[in-house]
């Protein structure tokens, strides 16, 4: 166990995406995906066999009711959850079978996750939250905080760089997790309800940043419910009783 | 994540809440500190107490009196007194005795102008001096003419010196002991052992003189017998026995006195304090345990609290494992700074404590290292548990914990 966690980290399953000749590979490719989540005698199905393609540079989003089965794709597709049946390829890389370890190691290095409510290390400073994930990667203690006062800045936080998350507003509580998301440079930004818990010209402002990023080249899937939100994406699939509508 | 940067982590997440780190290494400092101050404590009194036999006399036995008996009733060792001035002078003559100084004693008020005290008064030889290895101050022991002649002079030792007020312009000066008067002719040098009963109060007086002013009769209380040499100590042991059996008409199974060497008296302590030891380290230890089960008691209350921040964790990217050595770090953090913490209390305690009693400081390296050692068993032992509960949280769940 000790050299599994200390052995310096190998390049994730992500780190060199096989090319095909000439054929670009998409960044998600869900194939009938379905979950079934069983307890006891009672079997509930979350998703019943959802196929989804999302190439790189896409801004995608994501929407449906609470109940639609919207946050079981989102678990899926940030490697938090396997599917029960059909295939989950990111970037190339079949997901089902990999191990949890391995399923840690493409969380931290290809996805980045933005959540509804922060999910902020509490009193933890905004630059150690940017920095946590490298930690995880292995990198050096030098290199994680100067990459990480690189995305602060890049997402105007400069100054604010030792407050912790009690001391800042919800606006800018999500601009330090957007940087966290991005400081791993991530195949993937996974944004679940971004903009649930902000006022109005907070959330206006994430959604110009996530513009930005996708224009940038970031490959951006945002789920949500608010339709109003969901416009500001290119492409939008809805999910309606655990399938694609 | 190597080591150094999970022992940076878990400092730097206890610091966050430093009073309840600091309660829940109270427990592991207490029972760390106990058996550090308890075993260094056990082993002042043990070296203390071996001082004072070892201050005894070099190559002492001592002869006392057996018990007595009335009807079927064995009475306590020593209520008989069965040994006599005649004994003492028989045993002189023995092979391999250096020399003998027979006791008498009694105790006796003695007042030295406005000062007065209580204390033991001694009839013995000049033969004491060196049997006991008591070594003079000021002035001279009895002598050999004062024994004959039953003179009322009297040698105190530095303790009854200081406690009435004699010192060294006071040789020559008259005393009362027992309301009789006595010339001081000498004060002793302390022994400098400690102990609960000093030997450094007491009144010397002649055995004859003792006998015909306080006594009475020419029993005695004890015979201190000096053997020439270390090697002889037992041959010289079983030849007094002989020799007294002969005196007393006794076989053995009915001997009305007994012999002790000094060696006896040091095994018999010695086997009394290792006891005191290993009794005090164990009550220690059960302490320790307590407090191991107080960090086992907040890792998982903590565990608990930061289900949340373990399931940011692990969607930014941290294994099972990495969760695992976080908080299982916590615990040996928490586990060893309070041994080591423990270790200096227990220093300080055992310090004061031998500094009063008189033994003075001792410290015991291997204490230390079975304690550091202990402290890390406790949080490994304590902080697995927690940890894998930890480890073993589902992401999502832990992501929408509240």
């Amino acid at each position: 166990m000790a050299e599994t966690l200390f052995a310096p980290a190998e390049p994730g399953p992500f780190g060199s995406p096989a090319p095909v000749d000439g054929a670009p590979v998409p960044v998600i490719e869900l194939r009938g995906v379905t979950r079934i989540y069983s307890s006891g005698r009672l079997e509930v199905a979350a998703l019943r066999g959802v196929d989804l393609d999302v190439w790189q540079g896409d801004f995608l989003a994501i929407v449906g009711p609470s109940g639609s089965g919207k946050s079981t794709m989102m678990n899926i597709i940030g490697c938090l959850d396997r599917p029960t049946a059909g295939s989950y390829r990111l970037g190339g890389t079949p997901i089902e079978q990999l191990s949890d370890d391995d399923l840690a190691r493409v969380r931290g290095r290809a996805i980045g996750f933005v959540f509804q409510s922060f999910n902020l290390l509490p009193r933890t400073s905004a630059i150690e939250n940017v920095a946590t994930p490298l930690l995880y990667q292995g990198v050096a203690r030098k290199d994680r905080y100067a990459r990480a006062q690189a995305a602060l800045e890049r997402l105007g936080l400069g100054d604010r760089m030792d407050h912790e998350p009690s001391e800042l507003s919800g606006g800018q509580q999500q601009r330090v997790a957007i940087a966290r998301a991005l400081v791993t440079e991530p195949a993937l930004i996974l944004a679940d309800e971004p903009t649930g818990n902000l006022d109005s010209q907070s959330g206006a402002d994430v959604i110009t940043l996530l513009h930005e990023l996708n224009d940038a080249g970031t490959t951006i899937v945002l789920i949500t419910h608010d339709s109003d939100v969901a416009v500001e994406a290119r492409r939008q699939v809805h999910v309606r009783d655990g399938l694609l509508v | 994540m190597n080591a150094f940067e999970l022992i940076r982590l878990a400092i730097s997440r206890l610091s966050t809440s430093r009073l309840r780190a600091v309660l829940t290494m109270l427990g592991v400092i207490i029972g760390v500190g106990s058996i550090v101050a308890l075993v260094a404590v056990a082993q002042g009194a043990t070296s203390g107490i071996t001082d004072r036999i070892q201050g005894l006399g070099t190559n002492l036995l001592t002869v006392s009196p057996g018990a007595t008996r009335s009807g079927f009733t064995r009475n306590a060792a020593g209520s008989a007194t069965t040994l006599t001035v005649e004994d003492a002078s028989a045993i002189s003559a023995v092979s391999g005795v250096a020399a003998v100084a027979p006791e008498l004693s009694t105790q006796k008020v003695v007042i030295a102008g406005l000062q007065n005290e209580t204390t033991s008064i001694i009839g013995t030889t000049p033969a004491y001096l060196e049997v006991r290895t008591y070594t003079m101050w000021q002035g001279s022991f009895l002598n050999q003419a004062a024994v004959d002649g039953s003179l009322r002079v009297a040698v105190i030792g530095a303790t009854t010196a200081d406690n009435l007020g004699l010192d060294g312009t006071s040789i020559g000066q008259t005393i009362s002991v027992g309301g009789i008067p006595f010339q001081l002719v000498g004060i002793m040098q302390p022994k400098g052992s400690s102990g609960i009963t000093s030997q450094d109060d007491e009144v010397l007086i002649p055995l004859t003189t003792a006998q015909h002013y306080f006594v009475g009769t020419d029993k005695v209380r004890t015979i201190s017998v000096s053997v020439a040499s270390a090697d002889q100590i037992d041959t010289t042991q079983s030849n007094l026995t002989v020799l007294l059996e002969q005196r007393h008409g006794t076989n053995g199974t009915n001997d009305d006195f007994s012999i002790t060497s000094q060696a006896q008296l040091l095994s018999t302590f010695s086997s009394i304090t290792g006891l005191l030891t290993v009794l005090l380290g164990g009550i220690a230890s059960i302490s320790l345990l307590v407090g191991g089960i107080g960090i086992m008691n907040i890792m998982l209350v903590s565990v608990r609290e930061r289900t949340r921040e373990i399931g940011i964790r692990k969607a930014i990217g941290a294994r099972n494992s990495d969760i695992l050595f976080q908080f299982l770090i916590e615990a040996l953090v928490l586990s060893l700074l309070g041994g080591l913490i423990g270790i200096l209390v227990g220093v300080l305690v055992s310090a004061l404590i031998g500094t009063i009693a008189g033994w003075g400081f001792i410290f015991n390296p291997f204490t230390v290292v079975v304690a550091v050692g202990f402290s890390l068993v406790v949080g490994v032992v304590f902080g697995v548990w927690p940890a894998r509960q930890a480890a073993r949280l589902d992401p999502i769940a832990s992501l929408r914990y509240e």
